[in-house]
């Protein structure tokens, strides 16, 4: 269950990256990338099915478990190749490592909840269906009036 | 001792999110969001999911305080409610109440601004008001004079059933993010989004339809879209005969607002007006966003009405996704206005100069001696401290000398004053000019209700105990007006309800036992009234129960680039921070993501001054001058510069030139030059 982004969606406000610092005990896992001044994407662990760090990770701290990439951190000895391994910069080694943990024990991430323009989900269907819609019904209006 | 989640409403801007703080061993640990509120479903920016970091901050006041040279010495309350009593006392004694001038505040509950404002009153003084005069005078005065009823007239959620959503002078992305997940909302089933701003904001990122306009230039903007629309025939001419009046002056003015000549004023092509025009009238249901790039102008009041005049003519008014949607800035701008906390105004919008308001409330307060007419507005009475007319000012978590126009002057003014009380949760700027210092409880500190943009009125509960001596507005407030010889015995904040619901008729219905988890809508009436989501639907408040549409000229804005002073300054706000930041700017993981002072400069115009990305720059106007560093980018256009105002040297630079009507300072647009520093 990873967290989807509408792209078009995102309003560059950050709460996430606040959101997500604050649940995690002052280290945040998400980063807001301003595309200049046109779009913002909000970048953190995608979770990936074949995840690199887990690949690198020689001491099993990093492994996958079902769709996520999970961590254990009492294996994790800092050496810091996850952070070279990941292609999106998003595990970062603070003496330990650390990364997206999708918030276990919450029912839903919490940048999901937090997010006031809906730009983040966790439902594959409806994200993807949504952009669909949307990509529908600008051709269906031709451009808009 | 196990967790507690206590409901509160959020306290930075007017959305009215609500969120759960937790609370364990009487501290607040954390936050718990709120899924089912109607207006945020649990969401929260990054504002809001900071907001617990003020609560603990090493900065809050504690300790009453009292001046002594250029020092500070504590004091004990009843030493400090005696100074100020004596203080106030003093000064009216000699020259009349009208010589203490009060301002409220919009981030105090409702109880408190209604308390704050009787307190004035009853005095004598007709000097009190608060800071929606430097944000949404003009709705208030606008939309009660065309509409009869000043807020929005439609909830935050109704926009998502909205067809065309027409943004002029919001940035509600940046500044009330959770209103974009309603247009998002509206954006999925197809509706059309118009944006107008002198910046490309995040708003404009949400655009179908940008419309890139000169600052100062929106009534020529509005009057060109109504010019094309009842050129084309696209009005609504059975609503307008039925429920509006003065439709034929209206549309004998508007002929000289074609396309073209509009196009030549705004800077934006006549297609596009034409295209937004379209897009608006046509919709089975637009609605028309507005915020401070309408209001802060010297023509506000204009600026409002011809928005209103837009959203007339077409019919939008009334129905679901429709409506004139005043965004409002702080967390209880809106209910500090309901509350009478403004200089025209006694509680419930009863005009001042209206003789039978003041035989009401004499009565329902037993008051001899209530000041008829109009007070100082919170502009005047700083002009007013200048030149002496009023000698002591009690402020009341508020920052004039950040959040006024032309700091300089302000700070002079406040200076100048024989006694000066603020009573504030921080030591602002403004606080640092007082004689006496009170110290307050933040929100989550005390209880009471704050009203939000959408008329929302909802009842926030107290988390935890204020910090040492610190104690809450209405606390204070009472007990002063006790030692001012006045009855202000009430048991808290629920019987200062009850004394609201039965003098404010739109509040008569929103008792205590009826606010539940998210609060009723005003206008509700009586006991059983469910609350009045959509205004407007059954008529208007107004005579015959018309609207009342009237032509608006365009006028050009006091300053424009000159020789001189090239560039045009703009002011707003960026995501992170909030207002005059005296809460922000102390918030770690918000001031880290925007620390500094900038200016966003167009690169051409950067390039011909020689300045690079980051260079510290000198702004200068003929009020003063401030540093900040270039932001160099495409997003404002040339000729135009853009600061936010969270940061204490933008409001050095900014006009007190004021609308005629409504007395808003003209924030968006003064005249400047820039230089680098070397």
């Amino acid at each position: 269950m990873p967290v989807y982004v509408d792209i078009s969606r995102c309003i560059g406000c950050r709460s996430c990256e606040v959101a997500c610092k604050r649940v995690h005990g002052g280290k945040g896992h998400v980063n807001v990338h301003m595309a200049g001044d046109r779009a913002s994407v909000p970048i953190f662990c995608h979770h990936c099915e074949e995840a690199t760090c887990t690949m690198a990770c020689f001491s099993g701290a990093l492994y996958k478990d079902g769709e996520r990439t999970a961590f254990a951190v009492e294996k994790c000895t800092g050496c810091g190749l996850c952070r070279l391994a990941c292609p999106f910069g998003v595990v970062w080694t603070d003496k330990l490592a650390h990364k997206c943990d999708l918030c276990q024990g919450r029912e839903t991430p919490t940048c999901v909840v937090t997010c006031p323009a809906n730009a983040l989900s966790t439902d594959f269907e409806a994200a993807s269906k949504r952009a669909r819609t949307r990509a529908a019904l600008v051709a269906a209006y031709g451009g808009r009036v | 001792m196990p967790k507690v989640l206590v409901p509160t409403v959020c306290p930075y801007c007017a959305a009215g999110c609500g969120f759960f703080i937790a609370v364990e061993k009487e501290r607040a640990t954390g936050i718990e969001y709120m899924p089912a509120h109607p207006a945020s479903e649990g969401a929260l920016c990054s504002k809001g999911n900071a907001a617990l970091e003020v609560l603990y901050h090493e900065d809050r006041l504690i300790h009453p305080l009292k001046r002594k040279g250029d020092s500070w010495t504590r004091i004990s309350w009843e030493e400090a409610l005696d100074l100020v009593a004596r203080g106030i006392h003093g000064a009216m004694k000699e020259r009349g109440p009208d010589v203490v001038g009060f301002l409220s505040s919009s981030k105090c509950t409702n109880e408190e601004n209604y308390l704050i404002q009787k307190l004035a009153r009853s005095l004598g003084s007709a000097n009190i008001d608060n800071c929606a005069r430097l944000c949404h005078a003009p709705s208030v005065v606008g939309l009660n004079r065309t509409l009869g009823a000043a807020g929005m007239t439609n909830p935050i959620a109704d926009l998502a059933n909205s067809k065309c959503i027409f943004v002029i002078g919001s940035n509600l992305a940046e500044n009330h993010p959770v209103i974009s997940r309603w247009i998002h909302k509206a954006k999925d089933a197809g509706a059309v989004v118009i944006v107008a701003d002198p910046r490309l904001t995040h708003t404009s990122w949400m655009a179908d339809v940008l419309l890139q306009l000169k600052p100062g230039t929106d009534v020529a903007l509005l009057n060109g879209m109504a010019h094309v629309i009842i050129k084309e025939g696209l009005q609504d001419d059975l609503y307008i005969s039925k429920c509006t009046s003065g439709y034929e002056a209206l549309a004998e003015d508007l002929k000289d607002y074609t396309p073209e000549k509009v196009s030549e004023i705004t800077g934006v092509p006549a297609g596009e007006i034409i295209r937004a025009a379209r897009s608006f009238a046509i919709s089975p249901a637009s609605a028309v966003v507005y915020s401070m790039g309408i209001t802060q102008h010297t023509t506000g009041t204009d600026n409002v009405q011809a928005v209103a005049n837009l959203a007339l003519i077409c019919g939008h008014v009334g129905r679901p996704g429709t409506g004139v949607l005043p965004l409002r800035g702080q967390n209880n701008v809106q209910g500090a206005c309901d509350m009478g906390a403004l200089a025209e105004f006694y509680p419930g919008y009863r005009r001042a100069d209206d003789p039978e308001t003041i035989r009401f409330f004499s009565r329902a307060w037993n008051s001899t001696g209530l000041p008829a007419g109009r007070g100082l507005t919170a502009t005047e009475m700083i002009c007013a401290a200048a030149s002496g007319e009023v000698k002591a000012m009690y402020i009341v978590g508020e920052d004039p000398a950040n959040s006024d126009p032309s700091s300089n002057f302000t700070r002079d003014a406040l200076e100048n004053l024989d006694f000066l009380v603020v009573q504030d949760i921080f030591m602002t700027a403004t606080a640092q000019l007082a004689d006496v210092v009170l110290p307050a409880a933040a929100w989550a500190e005390k209880e009471g209700t704050y009203t939000s943009t959408e008329r929302r009125v909802q009842w926030s509960h107290k988390a935890i105990e204020p910090p040492g001596d610190a104690r809450s507005d209405l606390d204070i407030v009472c007990n002063l007006a006790q030692r001012l010889g006045l009855d202000f015995s009430y048991a808290g904040a629920a019987d200062v309800l009850a004394e609201i619901n039965s003098l404010v008729p739109a509040y008569g219905g929103i008792t205590r036992e009826r606010l539940g988890d998210f609060g009723l809508v005003w206008p509700c009436p009586t006991a059983e009234h469910p609350g009045t989501p959509i205004l407007h639907s059954q008529g208007f408040k107004l005579k015959d129960g018309r609207a009342s549409l009237g032509p608006v000229k365009y006028r050009p804005a006091a300053e424009d680039a000159s020789w001189e002073y090239p560039l045009v300054l703009t002011t707003g706000r960026v995501t992170v921070h909030h207002n005059a930041g005296s809460m922000t700017r102390r918030s770690p993981s918000l001031i880290e993501r925007e620390p500094d002072l900038f200016v966003e400069i167009n690169m051409a115009d950067a390039a011909k001054l020689r300045i690079a990305d980051g260079d510290e720059v000198t702004i200068t106007t003929p009020r003063g001058e401030t540093t900040a560093n270039a932001r160099l980018t495409d997003s404002v256009k040339r000729g135009v510069v853009f600061m936010p105002f969270h940061f204490p040297g933008t409001n050095i630079l900014t006009a007190d030139v004021t609308d005629p009507e409504a007395r808003i300072p003209e924030f968006k647009v003064s005249a400047c030059r820039i230089a680098r520093r070397n």
